[in-house]
């Protein structure tokens, strides 16, 4: 069963399958394109999925600057595949979206542009120098695959396969932000000061990655029982923290006195949520904090300076096979 | 008509080429599939897809991974500190073993 969206492109529909039998089934990959799936879940599934990708796109265009930026050949190169690798995310999780037939992927990008679309809390802050590239690639990065690697298990199989081959890929990713932190904290004085400096900045950002504490997450109990998510927020910040605070020291990063972090007895570490900028947080994640709606504006008009491109693309298909190219295919 | 078939063995995973099927028609293809290539081996779904609507390229037409060398994309070309999070060693392990059966690893 098809729908036309608001784009006038094919949307696959599909009937209602009662709830109670989606949280029995769901288990890790449960669920292809194949099952009757209610709209709670595409929903759920379509949002979660939907900030991940925009999540790529809007951290890829934080870091573009700095292929430019790059202090030697060496980083340029790693640097560009790895922005080329986040834009390929993008593309994978945005076919894994628009499969659940809830919205298609012209609306998605549509929303991200005029400034409906939701991403990561980290992406809306400004990335100015160099010695905050290793907190993006590998704090952030790091955070990012944690989490991305419980998500091999979603109950989404188009996502779960997508989260393969991003897993893959950002391997990369980490050991490279790592390679850079290593050459900053083992560079001069200067830039370790610096580099400290940016890592006090971006700490508490970084925690706040893994979204708000479990009993403020509103949707984390829906996406839990149907399989969608693995792990709660606070059982991936603990295992974050627990994996990243020794890295960092190991670095001679100094953990800051805020947010406070408590060591357990067992040697695993929690941060005190209250230390945390709760009011900052809420208001990037209705795009209304200042830096980041300028990235997001900026973001619209480069996909807009390229629209010819697409244009091009799409032309050459119709040409070519006297068809128009469907946005399902 | 010729149509292709692919396997997926159980649910979640991916469906993978196992090899074709002659049917008139759609119908008739997936039931020859079910008949030739779900039998033995475990099954869990099959897709059968028209051969002419494949397209291919091959390693006679283009250098897969491009001609220069990209170490520099491999978590295996980076020393970091030990103690990398389970899931960066996992990945690590994917890229080594893709680079060995790329036969990179040289």
């Amino acid at each position: 069963m098809w729908r036309s969206s608001a784009k006038g492109e094919s949307v696959p529909i599909y009937n209602d399958m009662d709830l109670d039998a989606i949280e029995e089934r769901a288990g890790p990959r449960a669920f292809s394109p194949a099952d009757e799936l209610p709209r709670e879940y595409r929903e759920a599934a379509t949002r979660m999925i939907e900030f991940h990708a925009n999540s790529e796109i809007m951290g890829a265009y934080l870091e573009r600057p700095f292929i430019r930026q790059a202090p030697s050949i060496d980083r340029k190169l790693a640097f560009s595949a790895k922005t080329q690798d986040e834009i390929g995310h993008a593309q994978l999780l945005y076919r894994a979206a628009e499969t659940l037939g809830v919205k298609s992927r012209e609306e998605m990008l549509d929303d991200l542009a005029n400034g409906d679309g939701k991403f990561l809390n980290c992406f809306h802050y400004p990335l100015e120098s160099w010695v905050e590239v290793p907190m993006i690639s590998f704090f952030v990065d790091g955070a990012a695959m944690r989490r991305q690697a419980t998500l091999r298990r979603t109950s989404w199989e188009p996502y779960a396969h997508a989260m393969d081959k991003v897993c893959f890929e950002e391997g990369f990713h980490v050991k490279h932000g790592e390679d850079i932190l290593t050459e900053l904290m083992t560079g001069s004085r200067k830039e370790r000061r610096l580099t400290q400096a940016a890592f006090e900045e971006w700490w508490p950002r970084i925690i706040q990655f893994f979204g708000p504490t479990d009993d403020d997450s509103t949707h984390h109990d829906f996406a839990a029982a149907v399989g969608l998510k693995q792990q709660s927020n606070d059982e991936l910040r603990d295992a974050f923290l627990d994996q990243y605070i020794p890295k960092a020291r190991k670095h001679g990063l100094e953990i800051p006195d805020e947010p406070r972090i408590r060591e357990r007895d067992d040697g695993t570490y929690a941060v005190e949520e209250d230390d945390l900028d709760w009011d900052e947080f809420f208001t990037i994640a209705k795009n209304e904090y200042e830096p980041g709606v300028g990235q997001i504006d900026e973001r619209k008009r480069a996909r807009e300076a390229v629209g010819w491109v697409r244009d091009a693309l799409e032309d050459d298909a119709v040409a070519a096979d006297g068809t128009a190219p469907q946005a399902a295919d | 008509m010729i149509w292709e078939v692919f396997r997926q063995e159980k649910a979640g995973g991916y469906h993978a080429h196992c090899g074709n099927v002659h049917a008139p028609d759609r119908e008739m293809a997936r039931q020859f599939a079910a008949i030739q290539h779900g039998r033995r081996k475990p099954t869990n779904s099959l897709w059968v897809v028209p051969r002419e609507e494949i397209g291919e390229i091959g390693a006679d037409e283009v250098a897969f991974g491009g001609t220069t060398d990209k170490i520099y994309r491999w978590a295996t070309a980076y020393n970091t500190t030990a103690g990398d999070a389970s899931e960066v060693v996992e990945s690590e392990d994917e890229q080594a073993t893709a680079e060995r059966r790329r036969g990179d690893d040289r």
